[in-house]
């Protein structure tokens, strides 16, 4: 392309950046409601009325739709992206993702994440970071958690090109 | 009464119950699901995946790739979503999602099948009207390539009475 692809994403967080044991914080959060919920869930064939039917919903004792928990999950991640995938060249995997809360519409989740570990790839422009993620609600309940493994490029390689 | 009587209409009911699984079975999900550029995009920038490699052509060539490459996540939705009415629908909620193996990009334009196995399955203690399962769900490209794998656990309700 034109410009220095490394021009269009940041440069603090390349594989090099990534030292485990480092949290963090991220910066935004955001408020859940029909696009997040009704529309994501649809748009992935997700077809439990559960997540978009609320008069159904209040004879139950969640008495509201449910967000669904994968959509929930993409979201924290989501959160969590510019910090940890920004400069990534895939995302290899996720592990232990538990669904602890209900989250409902209206509800407001934020993320916070630690390097667990980093190690080298199969290939010499890049290294694997592992993160844990937790993503809580406006209460400070933790609403999900789960591990994930990048694909990080390295400064040393990527970073004038 | 309401003419028709809507309460003589018998219920077209959709999903499985716990006892409807066994070791071993697999399901062939319904559907299949063409993800496009529109799907991809709207997804990853709904969901704050803001890394261009998932919104920018040109950023995607650079590195490597044809052209975007989809949201692994919206990959992992869409597997998962297609394996709803077979495996969760009736039953309960997420207990927790296992090992999930991204193993090669999906591109727009790309059609996703999704299909199951149940490699699990017990009564709860704690929740009599419910069991737990587990199964492997994989997802496959037009090609037949396994692009993704995981591992869930759901809550599953049993049949009545509770």
């Amino acid at each position: 392309m034109a410009e220095k692809v490394a021009a269009l994403t940041g440069n603090d967080n390349y594989f090099e950046d990534f030292v485990a044991g480092s949290r963090m914080r991220h910066a935004r959060g955001t408020t859940v409601g029909e696009v997040e919920n009704q529309l994501m869930t649809k748009l992935v064939m997700n077809t439990a009325d559960a997540h978009f039917n609320e008069q159904r919903m209040a004879a139950t004792p969640f008495g509201h739709r449910l967000v669904f928990g994968l959509i929930t999950g993409s979201i924290v991640i989501g959160l969590a992206t510019q910090d940890t995938a920004e400069n990534a060249l895939a995302e290899v995997g996720l592990d232990r993702l538990m669904f602890r809360a209900p989250v409902f519409h209206g509800d407001t989740l934020t993320a916070y994440t630690e390097v667990l570990e980093t190690r080298d790839a199969d290939r010499d422009d890049a290294g694997i970071v592992r993160f844990k993620h937790w993503g809580l609600k406006q209460d400070d309940t933790v609403v999900f958690e789960g591990e994930r493994e990048v694909l990080v490029k390295r400064r040393s390689h990527w970073g004038t090109r | 009464m309401a003419d028709p009587d809507f309460s003589t209409f018998p219920l077209r009911a959709r999903g499985h119950a716990y006892e409807d699984f066994a070791d071993g079975q697999c399901f062939d999900h319904h559907w299949g699901r063409t993800l496009g550029q529109a799907d991809a995009t709207l997804f990853a920038t709904a969901a704050l995946r803001f890394t261009p490699l998932y919104f920018n052509d040109e950023y995607a060539r650079a590195c490597g790739h044809p052209g975007i490459v989809v949201d692994p996540l919206l990959v992992l939705c869409t597997v998962v979503g297609l394996s709803v009415e077979d495996l969760s629908e009736a039953g309960g909620p997420f207990l927790g999602i296992g090992p999930v193996r991204f193993l090669l990009p999906v591109y727009p334009g790309d059609t996703l099948t999704a299909r199951s196995e149940v490699v699990a399955r017990r009564q709860s203690e704690k929740r009599p009207g419910f069991g737990i399962v587990t199964w492997r769900t994989e997802g496959r490209n037009q090609r037949g390539q396994i692009v993704v794998t995981c591992e869930r656990t759901n809550l599953v309700a049993r049949k009545a009475p509770r």
